[in-house]
């Protein structure tokens, strides 16, 4: 059999410049997208709410989690890169809270600006004292964190270091607008103030309540409240239950009495509700992210639904 | 030349060499540079980094693919097996700021086999990236994934028919992506290799057919060639759908007989395929479906039959066009349980292009991110001979930081 090659490599020549032709042009199509605002984006609602508090008209925030999810196990969309190859800054929880998506994410975009060690990646668990650091980093203990719990998005203290961060990162990035920043972090540093104090007069009532939680994400909660957590669902983190585990969790909730059952919406599955028919255990859904239930598209409002559910389900406050 | 205009006059070379590579003042020059890294103060006695040093050392991962199965019909002998599918090694690590490497290893037990080592460049800029060494091919959704993390016990029936179990080369690929709009997302790449011929089945009988290879040393013209085009978009708050086109080009190769000594010279192929896939998750992330599938087709020379099998076998070369397919829908219960159906059918590279169908259902249970079991319930049918039937439970588990280089 006879090949002409040259009229291969002609072909293939054709082909690969029509394919650079239209890669340019869309790529042209796409660079060509510019604004004056800070472009950012944000890993959970929780930060996208912080960074608008602060940042008001001179940022543009798209984030990737979903009010509903579970920050683990969160899958990219195509947004999510072209979002990260665009922007100015991106702000995480870090502690690995976001591992299953910010370093492939950052290894697809291939944005310098927004790479670790630059001013656009802003890490907002810096400085943050995390709970639960292992000692020993082995995953016979399931999932672990090596840095510790990151869940500091459902602490009462977290919207505090969150914001800190964010107008660190802001400034870093937009040092023009410093003092715009900067008065815009006092106003919300006010509203924290007296969400802060809303928040302690309700958790006075509840120190010492037992409660169990699917996964451990409301360990900061559990501890600003005096909370005493008596176990998990997850027999260790990121590890589904399995029926012995549930039916020595079971025994342990009848022990323990007036258990109350701390749930995630992602987590709010069939095995609470076999504890709480089994047990009759009390189970309260909480909001783990901002923008996921309605009243929660604000962190603090997300935080007044947190307490409010608490009120209600340990037996004071209005419900809602 | 005193002892001091010596020392002087090797000051240049030495500084040199520990600008690039951070050398010992005894490399002589002309000898091969030292790569020590960076200091790593407080790490050695001697508060350097030496060749002793640990600190740089590349992420390890260990994969095993453990596959017991029942299989009855396709007039071979009923029954079960066992057996250790793949141990994989895997290492890698940065290189330097601008590119990174990984290697693969894989063994059945008892050969061990480099699946894969190269490295991804990314130093050019923009969404550039130039990956070298031996790898998987960038073909379709599935190609480039090892068999141990398919969604299936086996590849569909249409690849493995048309392009073969796993199709790796020597070679070099440029990948690079483009955002059109807000939530669009285009790639494309070309890869140039040594040769993308499917290696050689366990099975193969030299006496029965010919094998097919291609020339060590050839002109770039008969190099092997791939090309890929992929878009990716966001439907709604749930939804993604991905579409692609890719091409394996052979513009050579040739098929030999052993027993008769007959050759079959200037054999060319080319595979096309267009594949499509969406997915959808639940507002929880928790459910999830995917549908997906690809339409091959296969020109040139696609297959090869031996007449008159023995001294006297000449090779007859098959000019058909061969077409395939698969599709498949898979559904996530939760975040630990799943189940699917796929269905593929093919013409096969035989000779005579025979038709050939696979059915799989398939249930698969994570015990968590690290550590996997499912059950692939396959039936396969084929012209002129018997359907036959495999029930296989599969299990996998990923030791360390695992991720191999496989792209969008």
């Amino acid at each position: 059999m006879h090949i002409n090659l040259n009229s291969t490599a002609t072909t293939m020549n054709t082909i690969l410049r029509r394919l650079f032709l239209v890669f340019a042009l869309l790529v042209s199509s796409a660079t060509s997208y510019a604004g004056d605002k800070l472009k950012v984006v944000a890993t959970i609602p929780d930060l996208a709410d912080i960074v608008r508090e602060i940042g008001g008209d001179r940022v543009e925030v798209s984030t990737i989690c979903k009010g509903l999810e579970n920050a683990h196990l969160v899958t990219p969309k195509p947004s999510h890169l072209v979002a990260m190859s665009r922007a100015d800054m991106l702000v995480q929880i870090g502690l690995s809270l976001e591992t299953a998506f910010v370093p492939g994410l950052l290894e697809g975009a291939q944005n310098e600006r927004i790479q670790p060690g630059k001013p656009g990646f802003v890490n907002t668990s810096e400085g943050w004292e995390p709970l639960d650091v292992p000692k020993i980093l082995d995953r016979k203990f399931g999932d672990v964190h090596p840095q510790g719990n990151p869940h500091m998005n459902v602490s009462p203290k977290g919207g505090r270091q969150m914001a800190a961060r964010v107008l660190a990162g802001l400034i870093a990035n937009d040092p023009g607008s410093k003092a715009a920043y900067e008065a815009r972090f006092a106003e919300y540093s006010k509203k924290l103030d007296e969400a802060e104090k809303r928040w302690a007069e309700m958790e006075k009532a509840w120190a010492g309540r037992k409660v169990i939680v699917y996964h451990k994400e409301y360990d900061y909660l559990i501890e600003a409240c005096g909370l005493k957590l008596v176990g998990s669902i997850e027999p260790k983190p990121g590890s589904a239950p399995t029926a012995s585990s549930l039916a020595e969790l079971i025994d342990s909730v009848k022990r323990e009495k007036d258990v109350t059952i701390f749930t995630a919406p992602w987590s709010n599955n069939q095995a609470v509700a076999r504890i709480v028919e089994e047990t009759g255990a009390k189970s309260v859904e909480l909001p783990n992210m901002c923008a996921g239930i309605p009243g929660t598209e604000t962190w603090i409002g997300m935080m007044d639904l947190v307490h409010q559910r608490l009120s209600q389900a340990f037996g004071s406050g209005p419900s809602r | 030349m005193n002892s001091r205009t010596a020392f002087l006059s090797a000051i240049p070379f030495t500084l040199c060499a520990s600008a690039s590579a951070q050398s010992t003042p005894f490399q002589t020059p002309g000898m091969p540079a030292q790569t020590y890294g960076a200091q790593a103060s407080g790490q050695t006695d001697m508060s350097q980094a030496n060749r002793f040093s640990s600190v740089f050392n590349p992420a390890f991962s260990f994969v095993g693919d453990f596959v017991a199965d029942y299989r009855s019909g396709g007039g071979e002998p009923a029954g079960w097996d066992m057996k250790l599918r793949s141990l994989e090694v895997m290492a890698q690590a940065w290189v330097d700021p601008t590119a990174w490497a990984y290697f693969v290893a894989n063994s059945d037990g008892e050969a061990l086999n480099v699946e894969e080592g190269a490295v991804h460049y990314t130093g050019l800029g923009g969404h550039n990236t130039i990956r070298a060494g031996k790898f998987f091919i960038d073909f379709g959704k599935q190609m480039q994934t090892h068999v141990h993390e398919l969604r299936t016990v086996e590849r569909p029936l249409a690849l493995r028919a048309l392009l073969g179990e796993e199709i790796k080369g020597n070679g070099l690929e440029w990948d690079d992506w483009g955002a059109a709009g807000d939530s669009t997302a285009v790639r494309w790449s070309v890869g140039v290799f040594d040769n993308l011929l499917p290696e050689t089945p366990a099975d193969f009988d030299p006496t029965l057919t010919a094998s097919p290879s291609i020339l060590e040393r050839k002109s770039a013209g008969d190099l092997n060639f791939t090309a890929r085009l992929t878009g990716f978009t966001d439907v709604g708050e749930n939804g993604t759908l991905q579409a692609g086109a890719s091409a394996r080009v052979i513009p050579s190769y040739q098929a030999d007989y052993s027993p008769s000594g007959d050759q079959a010279a200037d054999l060319r192929n080319t595979v096309v395929g267009a594949d499509i896939t969406y997915g959808w998750k639940s507002d929880t992330g928790v459910n999830a479906f995917t549908l997906g599938g690809e339409y091959l087709i296969s020109s040139g020379d696609t297959g090869f039959s031996v007449t008159n099998p023995g001294g006297a076998g000449t090779i007859a070369v098959d000019q058909s066009t061969l077409h395939g397919w698969f599709a498949f829908a898979d559904y996530a219960l939760d975040q630990n349980n799943s189940f699917g159906l796929q269905y593929s059918a093919t013409e096969l590279p035989d000779g005579s292009a025979s038709n050939a169908t696979e059915a799989d259902v398939y249930f698969t249970h994570s015990f968590s991110e690290f550590q996997r079991i499912r059950l692939d319930l396959t039936s396969y049918d084929q012209d002129g001979s018997d359907p036959s039937f495999r029930a296989a439970i599969q299990y996998s588990f990923i030791v360390g930081a695992h991720g191999h280089g496989v792209n969008w």
